[in-house]
């Protein structure tokens, strides 16, 4: 019985060897998830610090897209599975320069799952249909198991940046080879990229020693760039690379979104009906980026600003009349009030009614305000554990699936809607990260006003 | 110490130390007010000594030194300083530097390149990319700050490399001397080395799948030979001689530069007895004769290596010591007065029959 079969062109086929060559820097496996709208590819590394993600539009990247979810294999409405990386690109490698490959260029490329109960082997089976009406079929074994996704929350993820792929290929070529770490920091109107390598050798050992680059680019280069002042959010330089690479087939400009150090970065773009994210573990100072009293942000996302006394103003309102009993519920997380102030109040001057006025990047009542719903709901987690802000969540869960927009936001679609009441219990532990700018600010208020 | 100067010519540096990297994985250079050296002295195979004035790939050159004669003693590693020259190419000013950080010495290179316009319709993108790739000069200032057609600057982009590298006390390296080789029987000016490297190339390829077919683990421990020879009447050999085959490629009418009276006065007798005057007496035109050959013989993987010198495109003269060595000039400069002499010198011994 088959749960799921699609068509492919030529390039589309070469879009997702592309796609594995890129999940093949991840881990050596890759996870396919099929869902009636699309289909995914995933790798999720070693160390579980960085998880790459491929979801390919089921109207516009195949020529036909079939997915049975009544078949027993699909769970629920999706069907996951896993293969060997290795396994796949080699069916699926040089089949799509047409230009090379005479008699290896393929009109078509099928793919359908079999799964077949009562028999040990499932199977995935490549068929690429030739010219001179040759057909070569691949059957692949796959392991039924759990995909795992990245949780990140766009939400929270308030700073970033969007730049060409093929501008940030030039330099990523200049990191040396054997570099392990990427550490990015804004200052003055620019941005400081630093590949770099920890360890430290001595005598003979020095030599070895990869070289150390610094890249410094102007904001103006990116299409969008929005940082706090002297941060430093460090990321594995290959998991970079492999990500940049990538992009550049793609011919589409890289957005970044992040929070602060140790917390998820995310890099996404999408062109053709893939949608490519990569979710990636940061380290990095973390109280250097939250305790600054006044952070200042690097950005060129408001050109005519407004007097510095509007955000001023803005922010006192907002924290001292908190939570303001007109926001609907769902809008009701003073983490993301925080955030929205402390992080994006100096550049969006809105007045007086900034929380409800105020567009945030991702809009969708949908979503929960989940900043770090983690923390306000799990108890261990209360106390800032260390540990807990060191990881990044992974969502392994079957429960819930299906039932929202994106298993991403699992935790935040289990817990009930926050009330009003366990809201208020939270903020004040909520606003212990927040809390010294917010004090200073409603200082400001009574000398301005 | 210190030691700082703006890179003049990025491209011949790079080429440069891409040559010696065939070589080595490290270089001892010496820095001094007159010139740069660089010295790579494998375990096995070929040395390099290469001289550079500093004007050939510096400008307002400053050194200072406590050591002797203003002297500056580095073990450079080649690979990345080469690639640290190579995110040099479209940059419209580069910057080396001797620095300590973490108290690892390090060269700094600092190299301006402008941003290529991204956000910009992609035929202008085209265009500028163009530019870019095409410029290989340094004339790219004038477009510095330039407005384009959208009104945007180009804007510069800093890249900075920082290769690890060790300073030498002058003690260790008083060891080292440029070898000593008895005067040559026969010097030569090469033909273009793409054409000698490509035919050495074909037979050292040859060479090694005759001998895995024949000869087996015998000779697996030597790397295939080649035979070059070399005679005063511009006639350069190259040969392969394996059991199963005999093959060589002549080159006839090369040039046998005159030598320089001034400088072999030290000689028995001066130019007269100079072995390579008894040489002219031997040998023809045509290369036909079997006498007046001066031959040496080299591990072809060696000599190929010794070969992407071409890249350089200098002149390049071989002075052969029948069936001892080879010392191999590369100068960089031609024969333009005013500018010091920039040489690299390969010394290639050769192998016993």
């Amino acid at each position: 019985m088959t749960v799921l079969g699609f068509s492919l062109t030529p390039e589309a086929t070469g879009r997702i060897y592309e796609a594995l060559v890129c999940l093949a820097k991840f881990g050596e496996s890759v996870a396919i998830e099929a869902r009636g709208d699309k289909l995914t590819l995933t790798a999720l590394n070693l160390s579980k610090t960085a998880c790459a993600s491929f979801a390919l539009d089921a109207r516009s990247f195949f020529i036909s897209y079939a997915f049975n979810a009544t078949s027993p294999a699909a769970t629920g409405d999706r069907f996951t599975c896993q293969l060997y990386n290795r396994a796949l690109q080699s069916v699926f490698k040089g089949r799509a320069n047409d230009a090379r490959g005479r008699e290896l260029s393929i009109d078509r490329c099928d793919v359908s799952v079999q799964d077949r109960p009562g028999k040990a082997e499932c199977r995935l089976v490549v068929k690429m249909l030739c010219k001179h009406g040759m057909t070569k079929t691949y059957r692949l074994t796959y392991e039924p198991v759990e995909v795992m996704h990245a949780l990140f929350d766009k939400t929270a993820a308030t700073q970033g940046w969007r730049i060409s792929a093929r501008v940030m290929r030039e330099y990523v070529e200049y990191f040396g080879p054997k570099t392990e770490q990427l550490d990015i920091c804004a200052a003055d109107g620019k941005v400081i990229f630093t590949s770099f390598t920890e360890k430290i050798q001595d005598g003979k050992e020095v030599l070895k020693q990869p070289m150390e680059t610094v890249i410094t680019l102007h904001t103006e280069d990116f299409d969008d760039f929005h940082m706090q002042e002297n941060v430093h959010i460090t990321i594995n330089v290959k998991d970079f690379k492999a990500m940049v690479l990538h992009a550049e087939t793609l011919h589409t400009p890289i957005s970044a979104h992040f929070s602060y150090p140790t917390r998820p970065l995310q890099f996404s773009y999408q062109n053709e009906g893939v949608n490519c994210s990569f979710t990636l573990m940061t380290m990095g100072d973390f109280r250097g980026a939250s305790s600054t009293p006044n952070p200042n942000f690097v950005s060129t996302r408001s050109s005519s600003r407004q007097p510095s006394i509007a955000p001023v103003t803005l922010q006192n309102r907002s924290t001292s009349e908190m939570p303001p009993p007109a926001r609907p519920a769902a809008r009701l997380n003073p983490d993301k009030t925080l955030s929205s102030q402390s992080q994006r109040g100096p550049l969006r001057p809105q007045s007086h009614q900034p929380l409800v006025s105020e567009p945030e990047p991702d809009d969708d009542s949908l979503f929960m305000p989940a900043g770090d719903d983690e923390r306000t709901w799990d108890p261990p987690n209360f106390d800032h554990d260390e540990e807990e802000e060191e990881m990044l969540g992974w969502d392994a869960g079957n429960d819930m699936r299906g039932s929202e927009p994106h298993p991403t936001f699992r935790d935040s679609g289990r817990v009930a809607p926050p009330s009003k009441q366990s809201q208020q219990q939270q903020t004040p532990s909520q606003w212990e990260d927040g809390l010294e700018p917010t004090q200073r600010l409603s200082q400001l208020h009574g000398m301005f006003d | 110490m210190r030691f700082r100067a703006d890179i003049q010519n990025i491209h011949t540096f790079t080429k440069f130390t891409a040559s010696l990297a065939t070589l080595g994985h490290v270089a001892w250079l010496r820095l001094d007010d007159q010139d740069v050296r660089f010295t790579v002295v494998p375990e096995k195979g070929t040395q390099v000594w290469a001289v550079l004035s500093t004007d050939t790939i510096f400008e307002t050159y400053t050194i200072q030194s406590a050591a002797a004669n203003n002297t500056i003693n580095l073990e450079v590693p080649l690979v990345p300083l080469q690639r640290a020259l190579k995110s040099a190419q479209n940059a419209i000013a580069a910057h080396i530097r001797l620095t300590k950080k973490d108290n690892i010495p390090l060269l700094s290179l600092t190299i301006k390149t402008t941003t290529i316009n991204s956000s910009a319709p992609s035929a202008f993108a085209d265009r500028d990319g163009n530019i870019e790739s095409t410029g290989d000069d340094f004339g790219g200032t004038d477009r510095e700050g330039s407005v384009d057609f959208f009104g945007r600057q180009d804007r510069e982009t800093i890249i900075s490399q920082d290769v690890p590298i060790r300073v030498l006390a002058a003690a260790s390296v008083e060891g080292l001397h440029e070898p000593r080789c008895r005067e040559p029987d026969v010097h030569i000016t090469l033909p273009n080395l793409l054409q000698l490297k490509s035919i050495s190339d074909r037979f050292t390829k040859l060479a090694m799948s005759t001998k895995a077919g024949t000869r087996g683990g015998f000779s697996s421990a030597s790397g295939p030979r080649l035979e070059l020879s070399a005679n005063m009447h511009g006639c350069l050999r190259l040969a392969l001689n394996t059991d199963a085959m005999r093959i060589n490629s002549l080159w006839t009418g090369l040039n046998n530069p005159e030598l320089d009276p001034d400088q072999n006065v030290d000689g028995l007798g001066g130019i007269e007895n100079h072995p390579s005057t008894r040489m002219k007496a031997l040998g023809d035109s045509q290369g036909q004769s079997e006498e007046g050959w001066a031959t040496v013989r080299l591990d072809g993987k060696d000599w190929v290596r010794v070969l992407s010198v071409g890249r350089l495109g200098g002149r390049v003269i071989a002075c052969l010591c029948h069936e001892h060595a080879m010392i191999l000039y590369v100068y960089l400069n031609g024969d333009e007065p005013g500018v010091g002499e920039s040489v690299l010198t390969y010394y290639i011994s050769s192998y016993s029959q």
